[in-house]
């Protein structure tokens, strides 16, 4: 019976297409695992409840709060960062260009869940009304924009997708 | 013991079985972990193990066989909004899949299991499961246990989470004339409800055949108003029997929750509202 219990656990993660095999103590979050072991600190800290979305991440194509998600459970799962979003030179995605361009947020703390929900809403709903874009965006909490700005950012981000994504600048 | 929580991987419900009767006080079964991880974040829960249930391939899916409907323990609310079989025989429980809290994010982890066995006063699964009269199976004693998920929620000594695996629900379909509802009253920030009802109703003509409501959000745990109800059985529908619905929901709450979501008083006026507004949307529904 006693070997059935592990201290640590295995996992091989796939992050923004990098793969990791990491030995984790069992009550480690992804959360902890991403900012401190990889430092990939572009995931926030918010309020550790699952309420904020602050640290939302993708984890095989679909958004998670990776405060309350434990790391040792996800076994072989693709995730993806806020980081996977940007090309190796710091080109931002059209979408994160849309955020910037509409103001899509001030602070900046809740973005990386505001885009990765809205990376997520676009993939399984091209078209989305005014209500789906909420529906999408309601686990991600901000406090500086009022919501507006990020309404209008989804939209842009829609349009661009329409008219062909613009080429990176020069 | 060490100071940090070890892990446990049942690869089938025997190893459950086994771990969990192994174990003594301190293991806590992890699934999605929208439920435990809050709790651990906070300091109200130090698990000494983890048992983390994700590779049991017994708690996974959706099916139909024969007019029963099965789903998994570790059935994420996002499937079961999405399934076709819950949408075509269950849209009540699809419809208030949706209506839970916490985003995409949480819609996407959370499993239906995860939603039952925390019994939360707040969240928003159970109103609907009891109205459409649910059955779960539970592995208890290294032994699979079939019983009403009403039964369930009486007994304190269910051990679940910890002692004993909630497997899957079993539900039968709706059919097709039924009416159904759930409403939920939202004010405050964030997702929880002040006040819950799920409805299901039949109708011949405009007479009532069968009524079902259960009030969520107001006391400990839904309270089933359905047979303070069942007098209505053969009368007509008509806007003074859901004036009645509403004062009968109010007066069936007994021990109002009073917290951060309003107040007993209000939230017992508030339960009479959510039955009402559930009967009267559930009656557009039918036929």
């Amino acid at each position: 019976m006693e070997d059935m219990l592990e201290d640590t656990v295995l996992v091989n993660l796939r992050i923004n297409g990098r793969l990791h095999e990491l030995e984790i103590p069992a009550h480690k979050s992804l959360l902890d695992l991403l900012r401190e072991d990889l430092n990939l600190t572009g995931t926030h800290m918010g309020c550790m409840t699952g309420h904020c979305g602050a640290c939302t991440v993708s984890i095989d194509g679909r958004v998670a709060k990776s405060c309350i998600t434990l790391a040792a459970t996800l076994g072989r799962a693709k995730i993806t960062t806020i980081e996977g979003l940007t090309q190796d030179d710091g080109t931002l995605s059209a979408l994160q260009q849309a955020f910037w361009d509409n103001a899509g947020f001030q602070c900046g703390y809740c973005a990386p869940g505001m885009l990765l929900c809205t990376v997520e809403l676009l993939e399984t709903n091209p078209d989305p009304s005014d209500a789906d874009i909420d529906t999408a965006l309601a686990g991600n909490l901000c406090r500086c924009t009022g919501y507006q700005s990020i309404r209008r950012a989804v939209k842009a981000a829609i349009t661009t997708t329409k008219e062909g994504a613009p080429q990176a600048a020069e | 013991m060490s100071l940090y929580p070890a892990f446990a991987r049942p690869r089938d419900l025997g190893q459950a079985a086994e771990i969990m009767g192994s174990l003594s006080t301190g293991a806590m079964i992890i699934a999605g972990g929208q439920e435990v991880m809050p709790s651990v974040n906070y300091g109200a829960l130090m698990p000494e193990v983890y048992i983390d249930v994700g590779q049991i391939t017994a708690l996974k899916g959706i099916s139909e066989e024969n007019g029963a409907i099965q789903i998994g323990s570790f059935t994420v609310h996002r499937d079961v909004q999405q399934s076709d079989v819950i949408q075509n025989n269950l849209p009540l429980l699809s419809y208030a899949a949706a209506q839970i809290g916490g985003g995409m994010q949480v819609h996407n982890r959370g499993t239906i299991g995860g939603n039952i066995v925390s019994m939360h006063p707040l969240y928003d699964i159970l109103p609907s499961l009891l109205a459409l009269g649910a059955d779960v199976d539970i592995l208890k004693d290294g032994e699979e246990q079939r019983m009403a998920l009403a039964d369930l929620m009486k007994d304190a000594s269910h051990g679940l989470g910890s002692e004993s695996l909630l497997v899957r629900v079993l539900l039968k379909p709706m059919t097709p004339d039924a009416g159904w509802a759930y409403e939920k009253l939202k004010i405050t920030a964030g997702g929880y409800g002040s006040a819950n009802a799920a409805a299901i109703v039949t109708l011949d003509s405009d007479k009532i055949t069968s009524l079902r409501i259960i009030v969520g959000a107001v006391s400990a745990l839904p309270v089933d108003i359905s047979d303070a109800l069942s007098d209505y059985r053969g009368q007509a529908w008509s806007e003074h029997l859901a004036e009645e619905i509403e004062a009968k929901a109010s007066a069936a709450i007994k021990e109002p929750l009073s917290d951060h979501q309003g107040d007993g008083d209000w939230r017992r006026a508030m339960a009479g509202v959510m039955a009402r507004r559930a009967i009267e949307a559930a009656v557009k529904r039918a036929g």
